[in-house]
């Protein structure tokens, strides 16, 4: 069966480095990361004091009675999401509604609700729950909340595997498109976890960073929590010519992997085997692939298997790769990371750019690739991987390429 | 027109209704309120709380038997006599 071009016409995406993307964008150029004290909400007797948050919400007009039904993190993909169709210049009609969806992934869930909730109830003696509470917290609140603010009335879920939500859910909607069911996607994730019960549960793992994000580099003290969303738009070839929307890169294919081994500890051989499958899928050698942008958490294991991984994969093409860590700025946003650091990933090939991996001061002999250190790097980028390897071990690689007509 | 019991209810709504809704009286629709219709509920559930009624409405009732804020008042008021 051959399967119909899928090319991206739209992103929009807020975190900790902007609320839009050439914020965003703006500041991953510049190596400047978004993380520092967390301001936004109360720590409580948290020990962990520094997140990549979202320090001032842009004035989004959305009104006052379907914001009271939303969690923080549908909030955020909404934002996303309206960011990524007017790039995309989509507008629907009745018809056109019916043929467009979207595909929102979270790896927690809108736990600002739940938090509020117990705290209220438990501590402050309030006599019931929020109203809202059920439609607020639910996984796929945000997909519906994107749905209904943008009238997209074909196929709507979430989709969830932990840290990489993201790209599973793209995957999942570029899947939609291909199996005919749509000729429009939004696709990406969210995520809202700075909250004193998310960080509390991470904060018991002791992989948590207490100054900042330094992935790849030997001085590294683990990872640091982020919030945002990241939304592109995926469509059919054709019919983005046919309305002449930008395209601004072709989806080129994904490789899904798990480990089964462990709920926590990654293998080598998962990883390896995504990003191997993505290559076959993508039709790409591994020469012709210029970029990968690292799942590269910031912890000691991820990045030394991480680093095995790519090589396997890759084999000697891994030497002339431009490899970074994202995350390093704009933190691990969990279940919207992946589609945040997709939005990198279309960028370095629409801008010849590679974003570097901020925060990095010791180079660790077990991390051996060139990790593009704290300085952007000038090169044309044909082909561009984006990594995501989760809790859980479920792996999902996604291959973006420069269009050509 | 305006009494405690009414002012009360008035200012219960108003920490729900949307934020460039005007002046609240009990000719206010309830459609005017810019609430979703969940909070209806929420704003009978306070009311309840308030004065130690019980209301016997389901979110479909409350919209279906409530037009405007004095629809809203009366039934309060006439559940309140008869408890007293």
């Amino acid at each position: 069966m051959t399967r119909p071009r899928i090319v991206i016409t739209g992103l929009g995406g807020i975190c900790a480095l902007g609320t839009d993307v050439p914020a965003i964008w703006q500041a991953m150029r510049a190596g400047r990361s978004g993380i520092g004290p967390i301001t936004t909400t109360p720590l409580h007797e948290l020990k962990v004091s520094c997140g990549a948050e979202i320090a001032q919400m842009p004035d989004h007009g959305i009104e006052h009675r379907r914001l009271v039904t939303m969690d923080r993190f549908s909030l955020l993909a909404v934002i996303a999401a309206r960011e990524a169709a007017a790039q995309a210049g989509l507008t629907l009609d009745a018809d056109a509604s019916t043929r467009a969806g979207a595909v929102i992934g979270t790896g927690v869930c809108g736990w600002e609700t739940i938090e509020d909730n117990y705290r209220g109830i438990l501590l402050d003696g309030r006599p019931r729950a929020n109203i809202f509470s059920v439609p607020r917290v639910m996984t796929a609140a945000p997909a519906g909340q994107v749905s209904m603010d943008l009238g997209l009335r074909g196929p709507v879920f979430a989709v969830s595997s932990a840290c990489s939500s993201g790209n599973h859910s793209i995957v999942a909607a570029a899947d939609q498109i291909a199996l005919g069911r749509a000729d429009v996607m939004l696709a990406g994730g969210t995520e809202a976890p700075i909250i004193w019960g998310v960080l509390k549960g991470w904060e018991a793992m002791r992989v948590l960073a207490r100054q900042t994000c330094r992935p790849f580099s030997a001085d590294r003290e683990g990872l640091v929590i982020g919030e945002g969303a990241g939304v592109v738009v995926l469509e059919r070839l054709e019919h983005a010519l046919a309305r002449g929307a930008p395209i601004l890169a072709e989806y080129a294919g994904c490789g899904l992997s798990a480990d089964a081994t462990d709920i926590v500890a990654p293998t080598v051989e998962g990883p390896t085997a995504a990003m191997a499958r993505c290559l076959a899928d993508a039709g790409l050698a591994p020469q012709d692939v210029d970029y990968v942008n690292a799942h590269g958490t910031g912890t000691k294991m991820n990045d030394q298997i991480e680093t095995q991984a790519i090589r396997r994969a890759f084999g000697t093409a891994a030497d002339r790769l431009s490899v970074s860590s994202t995350k390093s700025m704009h933190g691990h946003c969990l279940g919207a990371t992946a589609a945040l650091e997709l939005i990198a990933c279309v960028r370095a090939v629409t801008d010849g750019l590679v974003p570097p991996t901020a925060n990095y001061r010791v180079p660790d002999p077990d991390c051996d690739l060139d990790v593009t250190p704290n300085v952007a790097r000038e090169r044309e980028v044909r082909a561009a991987i984006s990594n995501s390897f989760a809790f859980g071990g479920t792996n999902a690689s996604v291959a973006v390429k420069a269009y050509r007509a | 027109m305006s009494d405690e019991l009414a002012a009360t209810i008035i200012g219960k709504i108003k920490a729900h209704a949307a934020p460039e809704t005007g002046a609240i009286t009990l000719d206010t629709e309830l459609t005017e309120l810019g609430i979703h219709s969940l909070e209806l509920t929420e704003i009978v559930f306070e009311l309840e709380d308030e004065f130690g009624i019980e209301i016997e409405m389901s979110t479909v009732d409350a919209w279906s038997n409530l037009s405007n804020v004095g629809d809203l008042v009366d039934a309060v008021r006439g559940l309140v006599e008869t408890k007293a």
